[in-house]
């Protein structure tokens, strides 16, 4: 629910967000609201539950080999915490477990200061030495935690000073060290430490220090977690949160209209044409914001069409992105330009979207040598053919409706594209092995994100770089942002890349894409946040109850 | 007879070990692997080497280092002794995820398959009695609509109209159990798990119903046309007991062919019917696995598949000798 910080761990990873309509694909699915009714003068009430819908069911609820968003839903912030945290309207790091933390001067070490008095939720105290030993798991290669490994190799050492003191080292200063190690996932020792950690049965019942519980799990139908009465925070009004498997999207609407379900994520399609009736409205209210993510289509830059910019940009003047954007995505997103979050200082608004304008791209494409020269209708340029496969994943209509639009745009100009779908697996195998021609797809990324990961030429052999990018001004800006600790000094570097990312156009920036959710009208104090919604805070007054015990 | 089926079954092992071996193989060599989707191409703060490193050890880690023909015999040695494994996804052994989801689909599919057999057999009867009245054409042309219509198709439309929301609420359209159905007494439990598979049953049933009964008037048909139905009827036997007793068990015969497959069947669940009504089956877990490529759960349901397909076959042989005299175990290679 609250995948704030999961978010940037999980870095920058892909989803098929722009691709499916997957709910739970979605790194954060609660919505900002503005409260439905008035808030009563009574405050607010205890007790009954709230019934959340899960797209799929998670493989494990281990925070530590988890790779899918379902088990950051379910324990993020309820069943397991963080030293620290964003807070939800300003989205700047927070004390959670710490109660502070001190920096040295060097930017090396990062020393917290842990809240007296936490306790597991089976009783046995939190200490400094249940983060040494979840740091010491992460980096254990017999544990199955590849994706989290990565982020942390930067860290030399972790170390207890006392029960309540942590300290952590790193190799170099990096300006994403301190939402890192705040926000690295914490287990209890005196329960994973017996016998095999992949295997432990608490990756099935989670203990955590958090504001709720684990109950229970019912294979392929619910998981259910109840409020902790031991919270050493402010406690939460709902007795339960049950998280309520239905894995068909069109079935999941119809559950969530007889009221059987009480949060809800809507696909576009939902969102526009299948809640609109006075029925829905009296029952549910709908919101939609922005998480940070967006969508693109990468041109892999060793392809010898790819390989000059000029072609790029006229391929960004054939998308046309608003039909798009309005046509098949109903307006729930905003066309983008750089990537960073939208909402975030970092994203350059002064970069206006390429129009889309195919008498401009014809004239690049002649000005770039690809004419027609044999008359066969299609343009070559020494005697290579201007044909291309376009690659997207399985299952992902929005991907297959944009190429097929595209697909009519170059047919047009004289350029023949073919569509390749294939399955996940075999789509990232493609990814990396630099198999493909061009290719959409979405990355999510943290509140803050480092563009090293994407753009730098470093990545661009096996890391995530597959479109080739390579530009000996944006490395220096990106190494030299990785080490500055002035946000606003860093917000100026990041400018001066992203100009130079949209001169270039590796990709073709498509949407970021909204959230969308529906929640039930009984909950009170829904409140709007950037990210998403914290129902943790949420109540239902006493004459509104459906459930109890 | 014993020795006959100490003979099929002898031939069981070196047919098994081959389907294991092809599925393997072409399992693994397919594009894509599992760590691959474990790291989903995330990079943190690391170098090319590091990036290369943790490949490796998840390599290691799910013993993908070794060469393909030795992780099939590390596969071989430890199914010898019925261990499965353990699945890439979340560390459980395969055989426990099987366990808790096998007994739904085997329900479901029994009570399908029972259904069909029992529905298609009179109707097949009655379409090729009757052959060429106007009741007959009107449910043949009944049925073939039926078999036309894609299951995901009609299952959508039921849970439109029946399961609430909009039209009416006859039917739960999720899961097996309703929300606290767990603590029912057992009658009141049984009753609410059949009404949530009354339209997920249904689903699985009206295709292969269709199918079937038109084969069984196909063959009884043909059967009718034979030179001893006819003497039957001018000895002057009744017409009931001429189709009845003669004829039909004759036209059983390609139906029981159709029985080899069924019992793979019972585990195999449908991923299309599974994804929709939300069970957790089988089918589900297949096909999620071979998505993300979790070789030992697919190796265990593959080879357990193809075990039961071939007791299948054995099976629906028996039986060939027991309906139709003119079949002996010794006269067949």
């Amino acid at each position: 629910m609250k995948r704030i910080l999961l978010s940037a761990f999980l870095g920058i990873a892909i989803i098929s967000g722009l691709l499916s309509c997957k709910s739970g694909e979605e790194k954060n699915e609660t919505a900002p609201a503005e409260s439905a009714s008035d808030k009563t003068a009574t405050g607010p009430v205890e007790g009954d539950w709230l019934i959340y819908h899960l797209s799929a069911e998670p493989a494990t609820l281990n925070p530590i080999t988890a790779t899918d968003a379902y088990e950051g839903i379910i324990t993020g912030g309820n069943v397991y915490e963080t030293l620290v945290k964003r807070d939800n309207a300003t989205l700047e790091l927070k004390p959670l477990l710490a109660e502070s933390w001190t920096i040295s001067d060097d930017k090396l070490t990062y020393t917290f200061k842990i809240r007296e008095g936490i306790k597991w939720q089976d009783g046995v105290p939190f200490t400094a030495d249940d983060i040494v030993y979840s740091y010491k798991t992460i980096m254990d290669p017999k544990v199955d935690a590849p994706q989290l490994r990565s982020y942390y190799q930067e860290i030399k050492d972790v170390e207890a000073i006392d029960e309540h003191t942590v300290k952590f080292t790193y190799a170099r200063p990096y300006f994403l060290a301190l939402e890192f190690c705040g926000g690295i996932p914490i287990v209890p020792r005196h329960i994973f430490e017996k016998g095999d950690f992949n295997t432990n049965p608490a990756g099935r019942a989670p203990v955590g220090t958090g504001p709720f519980r684990f109950v229970k799990w019912t294979t392929g139908r619910e998981i259910v977690l109840e409020k902790n009465p031991d919270y050493w925070g402010e406690k939460p009004h709902i007795n339960k949160i049950v998280f309520r498997i239905i894995t068909d999207p069109s079935v999941a609407l119809q559950v969530l209209k007889r009221e059987e379900l009480d949060v809800a994520s809507l696909t576009p399609i939902q969102w526009e044409m299948q809640t609109g009736s006075p029925d829905f409205e009296k029952n549910f209210d709908k919101f939609s914001y922005y998480t940070p993510n967006y969508s693109y289509i990468g041109w892999n830059s060793a392809r010898p069409f790819f390989s000059d910019k000029r072609v790029r940009r006229a391929m960004t003047h054939l998308v046309n992105r608003e039909l798009i954007l309005n046509k098949i995505m109903f307006d729930l997103g905003a066309v983008v330009t750089n990537p960073f979050y939208i909402n975030s200082p970092e994203y350059d608004k002064d970069i206006k979207p390429i129009p889309y304008d195919p008498a401009r791209a014809k004239s690049l494409l002649e000005e770039a040598g690809w004419t027609d020269h044999d008359g066969d209708g299609i343009r070559d340029k020494d005697g290579v053919k201007f044909a291309f496969e376009f690659l997207i994943p399985g299952g992902s209509e929005t991907g297959e409706k944009i190429a097929t639009i595209l697909k009519e745009e170059l047919d047009k100009m004289g350029i023949k594209m073919d569509i390749r779908k294939t399955e996940w697996a075999v789509f990232t195998t493609r990814l990396n092995e630099r198999k493909f021609d061009a290719v959409t797809l979405a990355w999510s990324m943290g509140v803050e994100s480092d563009p090293y990961q994407i753009w730098s030429s470093t990545q661009a052999e096996s890391g995530s770089n597959f479109v080739g990018f390579k530009n000996a001004e944006a490395d220096r800006l990106i190494e030299q942002a990785r080490q500055e600790f002035d946000r606003q000094k860093r917000i100026e570097l990041y400018r001066k890349f992203s100009e130079i990312v949209n001169d270039q156009q590796p990709y073709t920036f498509l949407f970021c894409r909204k959230a969308t959710v529906a929640v039930a009208k009984r909950f009170e104090n829904v409140t709007v946040y950037p990210l998403g919604v914290d129902p943790i805070e949420w109540y239902v007054p006493q004459e509104l109850h459906r459930y109890a015990e | 007879m014993r020795d006959y089926i100490i003979k099929r079954l002898v031939l069981l092992i070196p047919t098994l070990l081959g389907i294991t071996i092809i599925t393997f193989f072409i399992i693994q060599l397919a594009p894509g692997n599992p760590v691959e989707r474990k790291l989903q191409l995330e990079e943190g703060i690391k170098s090319e080497a590091i990036t290369k490193e943790i490949v490796e050890e998840t390599k290691r880690l799910y013993g993908l280092d070794k060469p393909i023909y030795v992780r099939y015999w590390i596969w071989l040695k430890q199914i010898a002794t019925l261990d499965f494994g353990r699945s890439y996804k979340d560390h459980r052994p395969v055989i426990d995820k099987i366990a808790e989801r096998l007994p739904i689909t085997i329900t479901l599919n029994f009570i399908s398959i029972v259904l069909i057999y029992l529905t298609a057999i009179p109707i097949g009867v009655y379409a090729a009695v009757r052959h060429g009245t106007a009741g007959e054409r009107a449910s043949t042309f009944l049925l073939f609509i039926l078999y036309s219509i894609p299951s995901f198709w009609m299952a959508m439309i039921l849970i439109f109209f029946l399961g609430g929301g909009e039209y009416w609420n006859v039917f739960p359209v999720y899961g097996i159990l309703s929300p606290g159905a767990e603590n029912y007494p057992f009658p009141e439990k049984a009753v609410n798990f059949l009404w949530h598979i009354v339209l997920p049953v249904f689903c699985l049933t009206y295709g292969s119903l269709a199918y079937l009964s038109r084969f069984q008037k196909g063959s009884l048909l043909e059967v009718l046309r034979e030179d001893y139905v006819r003497t039957a009827s001018a000895k002057g036997l009744p017409r009931h007991k001429v189709i009845l007793k003669h004829a039909l068990r004759n036209a059983l015969i390609p139906i029981i062919t159709i029985l080899a497959g069924i019992l793979p069947a019972m585990i195999g669940g449908s991923v299309i019917i599974e994804t929709i009504f939300s069970i957790p089956g089988i089918g589900q877990l297949g096909f999620e696995s071979v998505l993300a490529r979790d070789y030992p759960m697919i190796m265990a349901i593959a080879t357990i598949s193809a075990f039961l397909t071939l007791i299948g076959i054995l099976i629906s042989d028996l039986v060939y000798v027991l309906v139709d005299p003119r079949i002996s175990f010794g006269g067949r290679r």
